[in-house]
């Protein structure tokens, strides 16, 4: 699904990613772990294509394409999907306008039908009862009022409706209380599936109690410097990323 | 003839002065800093611009209209405060002076049906709406291309209780100068809604003083400006909380691409005693062009002590995370940049209360932003 080769990635003339090396096969999940600063999000923007962030050798491949080549636009069309740490407020857009528009975005480039308000109003509403997401929120702008919680459910409330390939969680936990983090965690498996590889950025082990990771890679400074299994994320809990990182120097 | 209309003349005659006084006002006059109308403009093509067209769609019941051409038949509601205002300055004098027509509407019941008045050709015309106490109605003003001056001055008198509101739409004009005075004067309870809708032109302004004289009084102001090109348009407002327990909004958006120029000064005034006003001031521009500019100046005179007053500016260029954000969704560049535009206009045209008009307004800037391959 996802083959990243050596990658290098610089932002403002400044190298982040120095190398990085990732495979993850369909229906496998991946967990990122790493330290602020190690470039979780550098990585989480790359995959997504936002402008700024400049590969300047390596290659990332996503079904068998060259996915720097693309668009974020044509990548998500294509199936990939971020759910970011972020996100946006955007006054003026209702929240149900912009899934729509975006749905059926994507549903044109692919040369699907499109689907009319009342259509997406049904395809949304059952996904976004799933993540607690109440039909007033739909309503409002996008993100504009919502809670840290309100806005990372929303985020996956658009990942089961966009029903992605590879999805990326770039720390989805962050702001989240236990209750929020069990419904957020209980949306994401609910879309585990022998398609769909998913990628989860965090910096705790919390998450991963609950959305089990099939492996766990550590980055520090720009590159992975230690793969392992689930049990790995305990480990790093245990003994800190100084320990990691001290390797990778 | 009836009694006042020697008034009436001797009112047109002193704003003649006025503006033979004055001139066409330049970027030394303070209130025209942004907008260099001699640069473009004579004195002599003011006075001898002649007189613009005028048509009324329709005349619903409960509106009385009176033709400016023939004063000497005028009906007394019509002398006793036609003329009466006079505030704004040079370029509103020079309308009261050298229009040789316009429109007087006087409104006494509840008008639902909108009254639309579309103003055509080159030249000076003098409008009067005058909605007796306890009267509503709605006026849209149209104005057409015009390739040199048309200079409208308006004068609206709204009675105690009376709610008025007011769409002023102006056509794209590339070459024309267009220039708008609009004076209201509201009694007690009384509301004003005006939203200037401008598509540009060589230059063009709005200039509305709006006096609360009565309790309660307010005034709702709201508008766009979408420009392109090397066009210009001025929205200049000025709000007079003369007594206490007034309320005054204002929420302007403008979009500049090109080489356009948009322009918003707004001063609000409370004057001393006038405690318990409201008022509250939105300016925003969204820059489309590198070479575009945006000039917002909002503006609070408090001569009073319990007043609430509120006023908010700024300037940017469209939000790249909050593209970002919708390319990463699926949505291409410009649609998304499209999405965005209308989310920031959206605000302000929701002032137009009547959804068909609202339509109306949309379908303009839609067009216009398709013309500057933003939509």
């Amino acid at each position: 699904m996802l083959e990243i080769k050596d990658l290098h990635v610089t932002v403002g003339g400044k190298e982040i990613l120095k190398g990085l090396t990732l495979s993850i096969a369909a229906g496998q999940v991946h967990a990122i772990m790493g330290p602020n600063g190690s470039g979780k999000s550098t990585l989480s923007y790359v995959l997504a294509g936002r402008e700024g962030y400049e590969i300047t050798s390596g290659s990332i491949r996503y079904r068998g394409e060259d996915l720097a080549a693309l668009k974020p636009e044509e990548r998500a069309a294509k199936g990939v999907f971020l759910a970011m740490q972020y996100p946006v407020e955007i006054p003026g857009v209702a929240t149900l306008t912009f899934l729509k528009t975006a749905l059926n975005a994507q549903r044109r480039a692919r040369g699907d039908k499109e689907i009319d308000a009342m259509g997406t109003l049904k395809l949304v509403r059952a996904k976004a009862k799933a993540l607690n997401v109440s039909e007033d929120m739909l309503k409002r702008a996008l993100n504009v009022g919502f809670s840290g919680g309100e806005k990372k459910r929303l985020e996956i409330v658009q990942m089961a409706l966009f029903e992605p390939l590879l999805a990326i969680l770039d720390e989805t936990d962050s702001g989240l209380d236990i209750d929020a983090l069990k419904l957020v965690a209980e949306g994401v498996n609910a879309l585990r599936s022998p398609e769909r590889a998913m990628l989860v950025i965090t910096h705790y082990q919390r998450l991963l109690d609950f959305i089990v990771p099939d492996r766990v890679h550590v980055l520090a400074k720009g590159r992975i410097v230690a793969e392992g299994g689930k049990e790995l994320a305990h480990e790093l809990e245990a003994r800190g990323y100084a320990h990691f990182v001290k390797d990778a120097a | 003839m009836n009694a006042v209309l020697p008034l009436v003349e001797a009112r047109r005659a002193k704003a003649g002065e006025v503006f033979r006084a004055r001139g066409v006002p330049h970027r030394r006059v303070e209130a025209w800093k942004y907008s260099d109308l001699r640069a473009s403009l004579e004195d002599a093509a003011v006075v001898e611009a002649g007189t613009a067209v005028w048509t009324l769609a329709s005349l619903p019941t409960g509106v009385e209209s009176f033709d400016l051409g023939d004063l000497s038949h005028a009906p007394d509601w019509v002398s006793r405060n036609l003329g009466t205002l006079g505030t704004i300055g040079a370029m509103d004098a020079a309308s009261l002076a050298f229009a040789k027509g316009g429109l007087a509407l006087r409104i006494s019941g509840a008008v639902a049906e909108p009254l639309r008045l579309r103003l055509t050709g080159q030249g000076h015309a003098r409008l009067l709406v005058v909605l007796e106490p306890g009267a509503s109605a709605t006026l849209v003003e149209r104005h057409g291309a015009e390739t040199n001056l048309r200079n409208t001055g308006t004068e609206i008198v709204l009675g105690a209780g009376a709610q008025f509101e007011h769409l002023r739409i102006a056509e794209e004009a590339a070459e024309g100068i267009s220039l708008a005075g609009i004076e209201a004067t509201l009694e007690r309870e009384a509301r004003y809604r005006g939203h200037f809708t401008n598509l540009g032109g060589k230059l063009s302004r709005v200039d509305s003083n709006i006096l609360l004289r009565g309790e309660g009084a307010s005034a709702e102001l709201s508008g766009v400006d979408v420009l392109r090109d090397a066009t210009h348009a001025d929205v200049t407002t000025h709000v007079d909380h003369a007594v206490g327990n007034t309320q005054s909004t204002q929420i302007f958006k403008k979009v500049a691409g090109g080489k356009a120029r948009s322009i918003y000064q707004g001063v609000v005034t409370v004057r001393e005693g006038a405690n318990g006003s409201d008022s509250r001031q939105t300016a925003k521009g969204l820059l489309l062009g590198d070479r575009a500019e945006i000039d917002l100046k909002p503006e609070l005179e408090i001569f009073a002590d319990d007043v609430k007053c509120a006023h908010g500016a700024a300037v940017g260029d469209l939000d790249v995370e909050s593209l970002f954000y919708l390319k990463a969704r699926g949505i291409p560049e410009d649609e998304a940049r499209n999405l965005l535009i209308h989310a920031f206009l959206g605000d302000a045209l929701d002032q137009i209360a009547d959804e068909t008009l609202r339509g109306e307004v949309w379908a303009l800037v839609e067009a216009q932003l398709v013309q500057m391959g933003a939509a």
